[in-house]
């Protein structure tokens, strides 16, 4: 009996390790359109409608890393100048007041997209560019743009190969920069882009397979061009009429389901087998695992007295607060006797400015010496080479 | 048609009556001179396509690697390179005994905890507080002390009791006079109970460095189940460690009012204190903000207002749409560093007093990001209004629950029941963490330059990943000889320095190309200047060849 009960609790404490592993502590989203000018105005609106979900959702702007090389919203074509809509009945202007672009224009780049899932940013990037997720952060990073096999385009100057992005997580899992990873890709040919992901507790999906063109949903006459792709139409549709709360126990499984091909026009895809335990385990996550923000909040028992709880602490901290502020008055009757001799050396101090300072501090003779040479070397060649040519 | 047909024919026999009388007419001998004109030339361009096109083309497209220690780094990563041990050392200061007795008790002691002890990582060693006093006092390699143990004679009573200093690390054991043990005693009671308070004292300690170093799958067996969680939920939601934590104190209210606090003097006051006492692990900045007119977010679930409590209550479940993150400001700082927020909610007049439901409790710590405080003020008689301005003494509940939730956050482990214990604690549970993540960035980076032969390495990498696996190696004996301060300052460099050569801003790997796109790049450019030189060569090989034989023959 005693047996058998010691082998239950062990078991309870297997599944309560296997439930803490399963658990992740911060929601972080990479959203990237890809592309320039005005007819791909719905690739900015596909990610604005993402951004508006997540952040609905709850992730708040700076776990957000939000990438638009363009400015639908001013563009001189645009006939709502300051609004994108992604959908022609234009009830929600995506742009809205609140939107903080990380990073945009001719900022939008594969080698500023590639350090940044890396974090191989140079010292001074203010945190905001930054993608700080840790081992216990869940990452969503969606892409949009224009691709084909294995590779989409970014601006009209460059591309993103799969191989680089399977890379770039790689090194990501390498560096426990994510927990689980959800990518989602809508493009044409989305599905080639994860054929080459290696790392694991990936889940990933895209809107068309190898071949197919991933087409938009409508356009609006009087904005004139496509404004949502079809694919994240119905993903969006999905999130904004089925998950209404933070709280939604709606999981990946079901987004998954909700897609319908007579309706996307395209056959999307999804990758399970990098994720531990494959499709069934991946189906149990839950939609605002990747969507929302987890907060598990711990409330403090105001009545408790266990150690560590907040009482215990209380009276350690007002102690500390006593003692220090013991020694401060002894600090300050010791400078009050000193007073006289101190007071005056100090204000000299204090009055030192800081004046310029030269940038650099290599020694710019030397250099002058190299360019000296440099130069005189070549006049000597010319010489010789102008006597040598006359003899001839 | 057939004119056509005609017109046709007769240009075609001409050509070929042209054609014939070319064939008879062959061209001029090719001069020695011209052939050798003509052989130096080719031989001049292949010269300096080998000498000088080649070497540069290599020189230029090849990707510079820095040799890396790559078996050390992976050494460390399996924890092959060194064992962490936690060697505590404890004084023992015994003003009531003889030497002899001392020595006794001493070892006795020592014996006794051995055997409780069942970690062997993490041990505690004891030593007599007043015996090395003269022979090696200014020794640097000394070992921190974690503990005093002060035993005291006391006459009225029965049984020894301890007494913990909460604020110095010492622990006082009170004794009868007559337990003092007998040199003859191999296991006496006052031995027994000192070794007992002593592991009681380090026993969350050990779990949680077990816990750290197994990777935080398991930890002791003897652990119950209970503290494995606690310990395991402490880890997930204190914050990574940093060498600067940014601390931002905002206040937030609904309405005009308050609009200023007495924040500097709060700070100076309350929190000042517990900075400087964690001096030795982090640094710290502070900042604060007011946000007045700050509303909870359109979605977020709304207060009820309870009839018997008489106040406005929140649902715990809905603590986490409390903060409206996507419109009170609070974006990280400029610089690095994480930053830990605090925020005091002045709820508005009309929805005061605002608590949580479960528990009537007025704070909460949100894992990893930071801790909210919801202040109630006295609202004035007359215009039911809040205050405008908070006085550095109402300001002091938020103060003590944010230090509070400061230590929390930064992992403080909870017993023992004194401050600087906990502290010391924190610097070997620090240490530890350390140790195990900057080696294992060193096994990352050595997998990753395997695995991606494209990436470059520049020079500064491997001078980090030397200065790291030195700094480890200083750590590792630190450790061993029981200096956790100087432990966790080395441990600070290698991380800071794994860190860099880990995420050194050149090493992208930007740059796999398919093949298809190599002969794309290179056949524009090499197709038009290669197949002359190509054609060259091979025809002047073919003369010589031909010119060889034909010697041979004739001769």
């Amino acid at each position: 009996m005693a047996l058998l009960f010691r082998s239950l609790q062990t078991l309870c404490f297997l599944l309560l390790i296997s439930l803490v592993a399963a658990e992740h502590t911060s929601n972080w989203a990479v959203l990237v359109s890809t592309s320039r000018f005005w007819f791909n105005y719905r690739h900015l609106a596909n990610v604005l409608s993402l951004y508006r979900t997540v952040k609905r959702l709850g992730i708040p702007d700076s776990q957000i890393i939000l990438m638009l090389p363009d400015d639908m919203a001013c563009n001189p074509r645009n006939a709502f100048p300051g609004t994108v809509y992604s959908n022609a009945d234009r009830a929600v202007d995506l742009y809205g007041d609140n939107i903080e672009v990380d990073y945009r224009g001719y900022e939008v780049t594969v080698e500023n997209f590639i350090r940044l899932l890396t974090d191989r940013l140079d010292a001074d990037v203010p945190r905001s560019k930054r993608l700080g997720s840790d081992a216990g952060s869940n990452v969503l990073v969606y892409m949009t743009g224009h691709g084909g096999d294995q590779f989409l385009k970014f601006q009209d100057s460059e591309e993103i190969g799969a191989w680089d992005l399977a890379d770039a997580f790689g090194q990501m899992w390498e560096k426990k920069r994510y927990h689980e990873l959800l990518f989602m890709i809508d493009t044409c040919q989305a599905n080639t882009m994860y054929t080459h992901f290696y790392s694991p507790n990936i889940v990933a999906t895209g809107s068309s397979e190898l071949d197919q063109s991933s087409y938009s949903h409508h356009a609006d006459n009087d904005v004139g061009v496509a404004v949502i792709d079809r694919w994240t139409y119905y993903v969006l549709e999905f999130l904004e009429t089925q998950v209404t709360s933070a709280n939604s126990k709606l999981n990946l499984g079901d987004l998954f389901d909700s897609y319908d091909e007579s309706k996307i026009h395209s056959q999307p895809g999804v990758r399970w087998d990098l994720f531990p335990g494959g499709e069934p385990e991946g189906r149990l996550r839950t939609v605002v695992d990747f969507f929302g923000n987890v907060q598990n909040v711990e409330v403090e028992n105001s009545n408790s007295t266990e150690p560590g709880s907040l009482k215990e602490d209380l009276a350690e901290i007002a102690r500390l607060v006593e003692k220090w502020r013991q020694r401060d008055e002894e600090y300050s009757a010791i400078l009050s006797s000193h007073n006289n001799t101190e007071a005056s050396s100090l204000h000299l101090t204090a009055k030192k400015t800081v004046g310029s300072t030269k940038m650099t501090d290599d020694n710019s003779w030397g250099k002058r010496l190299v360019g000296l040479s440099v130069v005189g070397a070549c006049t000597a060649v010319w010489v010789a080479g102008s006597i040598l040519g006359r003899k001839v | 048609m057939t004119d056509k047909h005609g017109d046709q024919a007769s240009p075609q026999t001409l050509a070929t009556h042209a054609d014939t009388s070319n064939v008879k007419k062959v061209p001029p001998p090719e001069t020695p001179e011209a052939i050798q004109t003509r052989f130096r030339v080719i031989a001049a361009f292949w010269a300096v396509i080998i000498f000088l096109g080649f070497p540069i083309w290599w020189k230029t497209t090849s990707i510079y690697r820095a040799h890396l220690p790559i078996q050390e780094m992976v050494d460390w990563a399996d924890s092959k390179a060194c064992r962490p041990v936690f060697p505590l050392e404890i004084h023992l200061a015994t003003p009531g005994l003889q030497s002899t007795e001392a020595q006794h008790l001493l070892r006795t002691t020592q014996h006794t905890l051995d055997d409780l002890n069942e970690f062997a990582a993490h041990h505690l060693r004891l030593k007599l507080a007043d015996d090395h006093t003269g022979e090696e006092d200014v020794t640097e390699d000394k070992a921190d002390t974690a503990l005093t143990v002060r035993l005291l004679p006391q006459e009225d009573i029965a049984v020894p009791r301890s007494e913990i200093h909460t604020d110095t690390a010492q622990l006082d054991v009170f004794y009868p006079p007559s337990q003092v043990p007998a040199p003859s005693s191999s296991n006496p009671p006052l031995s027994a109970f000192i070794a007992e308070e002593l592991q009681r004292l380090y026993s969350e300690e050990k779990a949680t460095i077990a816990h750290i170093l197994s990777g935080n799958t398991a930890g002791l067996d003897s652990t119950s189940p209970q503290v494995a969680e606690s310990i395991s939920r402490r880890l997930r939601r204190s914050m990574k460690y940093a060498e600067t934590y940014h601390l931002s104190f905002s206040l937030f209210t609904p309405g005009a009012e308050p609009s200023s606090w007495d924040i500097e003097a709060a700070v100076h006051e309350y929190l000042s204190p517990l900075l400087e006492a964690f001096a030795p692990i982090s640094n710290f900045t502070v900042d604060t903000q007011v946000q007045l007119y700050a509303t909870f977010s359109p979605t977020a679930p709304l207060p009820e207002y309870d009839e018997t409590e008489a106040a406005w209550n929140l649902k715990k479940e809905d603590l986490s749409a409390f903060i409206n993150a996507a419109e009170w400001p609070l974006n990280p700082s400029i610089g690095n560093g994480p930053t830990i927020n605090f925020i005091l909610y002045v709820p508005s007049p009309s929805q005061s007093p605002l608590i949580v439901k479960e528990n009537r409790a007025s704070s909460w710590i949100i894992p990893q990001w930071g801790g909210v405080f919801l202040l109630n003020p006295d609202l004035s008689p007359k215009s039911k209004s809040n205050p405008a301005h908070l006085s550095q003494e109402s300001l002091r509940p938020a103060f003590m629950t944010f230090s509070h939730q400061l230590l929390t956050l930064l992992g403080t482990p909870s017993t023992p029941a004194s401050l600087p214990l906990r502290l010391h604690t924190l610097i070997r549970m620090r240490a530890a963490a350390l140790l195990l993540s900057a080696s294992s960035t060193m096994g990352s980076l050595a997998r990753l330059t395997e695995s991606l032969p494209s990436i470059p390495i520049p020079a500064t990498v491997a001078a980090s990943v030397s200065t790291t696996l030195s700094h480890l190696a200083a750590t590792c004996s630190n450790l061993r000889d029981g200096r956790f301060s100087a432990a966790l300052a080395s441990a600070r460099i290698a991380e800071a320095e794994a860190e860099r050569s880990f995420f050194e801003k050149s090493m992208v790997g930007q740059v796999y190309f398919p093949d298809e796109h190599k002969v794309a790049v290179y056949l524009p450019l090499l197709g038009p200047i290669g197949v002359p030189l190509v054609v060259g060569l091979v025809k002047e090989l073919k003369r010589i060849v031909a010119s060889r034989k034909a010697r041979r023959q004739a001769a």
